[in-house]
């Protein structure tokens, strides 16, 4: 069984389609990155799962449980947990409560405390300013709060909507090294959209192409990179035709 | 396509038709039955489709809630027993008029045009200040400008009367007066809300920031569709006046506010036709309770619901229309007649769903 | 300096029973947008708990014969059972429904509300009693100020901070600002809609019951139609301080109920009678100096 089953979904805004029939599986440890061009439902995808947006067909599973139907503060309480694009963090709230927003999920009170004082670790700057406003921060000490925030659910699967976007190249290494070493510590499972294969591969995992509501190719990171560079190269596409990656 | 746009708009022009030959219908049905309570009755609802269709124009097609239309309609009412009622009897109770009103006898279809004239061009004034505003912060300035004209009108004794009823108004709109109104409103609301100024306003409603990206100059089309809804607005207030016979102005004030406010979300804010049914129904659904609660023989039995139970029903009934169609029951769309056999696309119709 | 005094008191204790009206308005609306216009009949409601259901015109004591202490936690209980039972039968069902739809559903609850208060106890103001001691003046500042006015302040004070240091140290607290802040974000972290919605419920429901009791002591009568004038100052308060914002919700109460008393007292006594129609202008001019609200950075955009 995958840790994430995504069965046949479609999602729909009124009449337009924003995903078609989207099958999709994630195992247990797995990084996998969603890319794609403006448009291709990449977002709506995560806001199915998160249960933020209704599916209108087909259904959703995780370790076995399903999450179709249920209510956003339900699919949490499972264990899933979303940094949502644009961070969302609650700017009138401080830093340290934004923080705690999401442990009233959680019994093991002592272990809620020595999860913060590690996040504080990690992202020392967010330590430091635990009691400021978050709406003071800048944009990648928000991001840093968001993914933080999302830790401290204690999930199993966590998903990333466009952790890059608006932040500066060396901020965002710092975010995936961040990522990836919380997910080896904690054996999490991540689902991250992002736009750029070359700063994936760097990463590492898989890939997934998202294009108009669907899955159109996947591989790994690294060898989607090349690929891109190589159609970059020849054709100054940054975006393969679906064929070639398949 | 310009021939599939002609044919558009004569189908929505057909609206007007459709609604009229209803409300015609409605008056001939009260005719034939000869009931003189009845006609009252229906008089009395064809004030209230004069009033919510003059509502309608601002509300339905600016999206903002406006809170301040009893005030214009107390403008109006006031204005018509000013100029209509006999020099003694103002005299008597309203004895700081100026001189020339104090004289003026002006017969009632001049006096009713001149409320909504007065009560438009207080919409000018109170509109170019209250509509820089938007969404809550206008509705509730709106609600501000009511609390003001009631203030102003329960006390300014030599004038108004202050909190004693103004009477003796001539009783002259019956239920084929009120229809002429309630027509002309409708026919009126219809042309504004196909003319350019409605259809652009409608288009801020949808989507405020886009309309204004596109140079849609929200501000004065708002302003322009409040003038032309407190002009019918305060006529229909006038006939309310000529219809009871008597003027205070707590008639004008809440209980009013919040009926014709209801009335226009239980039929469907989003369409014209949705303004006229939300009146019929309602009405008749109070009227119908009001019998029940007088008493209702059936055989050798009879039932009356307890007094209170018809507004406690009223609004339960509206709570539940509103859980079941938010949109109301007309969901935002207009009664149209379909004139020729190429179907008119869909898209093209101005509905909203929401 | 006497005058100044009074006024004062006056102005202080007018501007509690608003800013705590008001709490309560901002409080639902933080959390689902709701503009609820059924807040005046909690307040109604509450007050008329105090008596005997008749239409007699002699009221008799029914919950209000109670001693204060067991009164008070009673009178605060019933507020917030009203307001919870409203939002399970009529709000839960239009959580998807526009604004407007709420807003006017608050409308017909209310009315649904008044009327059945009619017909449990008539349409005439009835004189009641409660705590009468407490309008025994006592002397502070060369001011007569009434041991009640004393005791709306420091109700007052209390209210705010116990809903401050609630709001600010209780979990129940910290998800219901990040649910004020963001309802969709909250529950994506686990934050029960339903708890948070309940609870904003509750406690707007108590604070309606703490102006039920003040408005009753102080006044004298119940009347069907005495919540519904603290209400819409009320709401026209929360919307000058800034929808959403509770500190801008009772700076904006208080700020209504001095600019009432003072109106009161320095208008020419010609123009007192239409107070409130220069108190509504002033409304209007707040408005459109500061759409967003006056209590709010001007940086921040309108909620709605």
């Amino acid at each position: 069984m995958s840790k994430l089953g995504v069965f046949d979904i479609s999602v729909r805004y009124g009449k337009v389609p924003a995903i078609s029939d989207l099958t999709f599986h994630l195992e247990e440890g797995e990084r996998v990155f969603i890319s794609g061009p403006n448009g291709a439902g990449k977002s709506s995808f995560l806001n199915a799962i998160c249960g933020k947006v209704p599916t209108s067909h087909g259904r959703i599973e995780m370790d076995g449980d399903l999450l179709t139907g249920r209510s956003p503060e339900a699919i949490a309480r499972l264990g899933l947990s979303m940094v949502p694009e644009g961070r969302e963090i609650f700017g009138s709230l401080t830093v340290e409560e934004n923080l705690r927003v999401g442990t009233g999920i959680r019994q093991d009170a002592q272990a809620i405390e020595t999860d913060i004082e590690e996040i504080f670790a990690a992202f020392p700057i967010l330590g430091e300013r635990r009691r400021a406003a978050a709406g003071a921060l800048s944009g990648g000490q928000q991001q840093m709060l968001a993914i933080g925030r999302a830790l401290m659910t204690n999930p199993k699967l966590m998903m990333v909507d466009e952790p890059s976007l608006g932040l500066a190249p060396k901020i965002v290494d710092q975010v995936y090294d961040t990522l990836a070493a919380l997910q080896e510590e904690r054996g999490l499972t991540l689902l991250i959209v992002e736009q750029s294969s070359l700063r994936a591969a760097r990463v590492g995992g898989r890939m997934v192409l998202m294009r108009g509501g669907r899955i159109v190719g996947e591989g790994n990171a690294a060898d989607m990179a090349d690929r891109d560079a190589l159609a970059q190269a020849y054709f100054g596409n940054s975006h393969p035709e679906p064929e070639a990656v398949a | 396509m310009s021939s599939q746009h002609a044919q558009h708009r004569l189908a929505a022009y057909s609206t007007p038709l459709i609604l009229s030959a209803i409300l015609l219908a409605f008056v001939a049905f009260v005719v034939i039955l000869g009931d003189k309570a009845l006609a009252r009755t229906a008089a009395e609802t064809l004030v209230r489709v004069t009033l919510v269709v003059g509502l309608w124009i601002f509300v339905g097609n600016s999206g903002v809630i406006s809170f301040g239309h009893a005030g214009y309609m107390a403008i109006g009412a006031y204005c018509s027993a000013w100029l209509t009622l006999k020099p003694q009897s103002k005299a008597l109770f309203l004895p700081d008029l100026p001189p020339w009103l104090m004289d003026a006898q002006w017969p009632v279809l001049p006096a009713a045009i001149a409320s909504g004239l007065l009560a438009a061009l207080v919409a000018l004034l109170s509109g170019a200040a209250i509509l820089r505003l938007s969404g809550i912060a206008a509705s509730i300035a709106t609600f501000a400008f009511l609390a003001i004209v009631n203030t102003v009108y329960s006390n300014w004794e030599g004038v108004t009367g202050a909190t004693s009823s103004v009477v003796g108004l001539t009783r002259y709109v019956d239920h084929w007066v009120a229809l002429a109104w309630a027509v002309a409103a409708i026919v009126a609301a219809n042309l504004y809300a196909n003319s350019a100024s409605g259809l652009a306003l409608r288009a801020t409603r949808e989507d405020e920031v886009a309309a204004k990206a596109s140079g849609i100059d929200m501000y004065r089309h708002r302003l322009w569709s409040l003038v032309i809804s407190a002009f019918f607005t305060g006529i229909s207030g006038a006939l309310l006046g000529h219809s009871i016979g008597v003027l205070n102005p707590d008639s004008f004030y809440l209980g009013i506010t919040f009926i014709s406010l209801a009335m226009l979300v239980v039929g469907g804010i989003g369409s014209l036709s949705g303004a006229v049914i939300g009146v019929l129904l309602l009405s008749l659904l109070i009227e119908l309770l009001v019998r029940a609660e007088r008493g209702i023989t059936i055989g050798a039995t009879q039932f009356a619901l307890p007094s209170g139970s018809q507004e406690i029903l009223i609004g339960v009934a509206m709570i539940f229309v509103l859980i079941l169609r938010p949109a109301g029951l007309t969901g935002g769309r207009e009664f149209k007649l379909r004139l020729t056999l190429p179907r008119i696309p869909l898209s093209q119709e101005p509905t909203s769903t929401n | 300096m006497t005058n100044f005094a009074q006024l004062f008191f006056d102005a202080a204790s007018l501007g509690g029973l608003y800013a705590m009206a008001a709490l309560g308005i901002a409080l639902i609306f933080g959390v689902m947008n709701l503009v609820n216009f059924a807040h005046g009949e909690y307040i109604a409601f509450c007050v008329f708990a105090l008596i005997v259901p008749s239409t007699d015109a002699v009221a008799v004591m029914l919950l209000g014969r109670a001693p204060a202490l067991i009164l008070v936690p009673l009178i605060l209980a019933l507020g917030a059972a009203i307001a919870i039972a409203s939002e399970h039968a009529v709000f839960r069902h239009l959580r998807r429904a526009d604004p407007v739809a709420m807003m006017i559903s608050s409308f017909a609850l209310g009315f649904v509300i008044r009327n059945a208060l009619l017909a449990a106890y008539g349409g005439r103001p009835k004189a009641i009693s409660l705590w009468p001691d407490l309008n025994t003046p006592v002397r502070i500042a060369g001011a007569e100020v009434p041991l009640l006015q004393l005791i709306v302040i420091l109700t007052t004070l209390l209210v705010v901070a116990g809903l401050a240091a609630l709001l600010k140290k209780t979990r129940l607290g910290l998800e219901m600002r990040a649910a004020a802040e963001n309802f969709t974000m909250a529950r994506l972290l686990g934050v029960k809609a339903n708890v948070v919605i309940t609870g904003a419920f509750a406690l707007s429901g108590a604070l309606a019951a703490a102006v039920a009791l003040i408005m009753a002591t102080q006044t004298g009568v119940a009347d069907v139609r005495m919540g519904g004038q603290v209400m819409l100052v009320a709401f026209i308060a929360t919307v000058i301080g800034g929808l959403g914002s509770l500190p801008g919700a009772v700076a904006a109460g208080f700020l209504i109920g001095a600019a009432s008393v003072l109106l009161q007292a320095f208008l020419p006594l010609d123009a007192r009678p239409f107070r409130d129609a220069f108190l509504y202008t002033l409304v209007i001019v707040c408005l459109l100096v500061r759409p967003q609200g006056l209590f709010v950075a001007a940086s921040a955009k309108p909620r709605v």
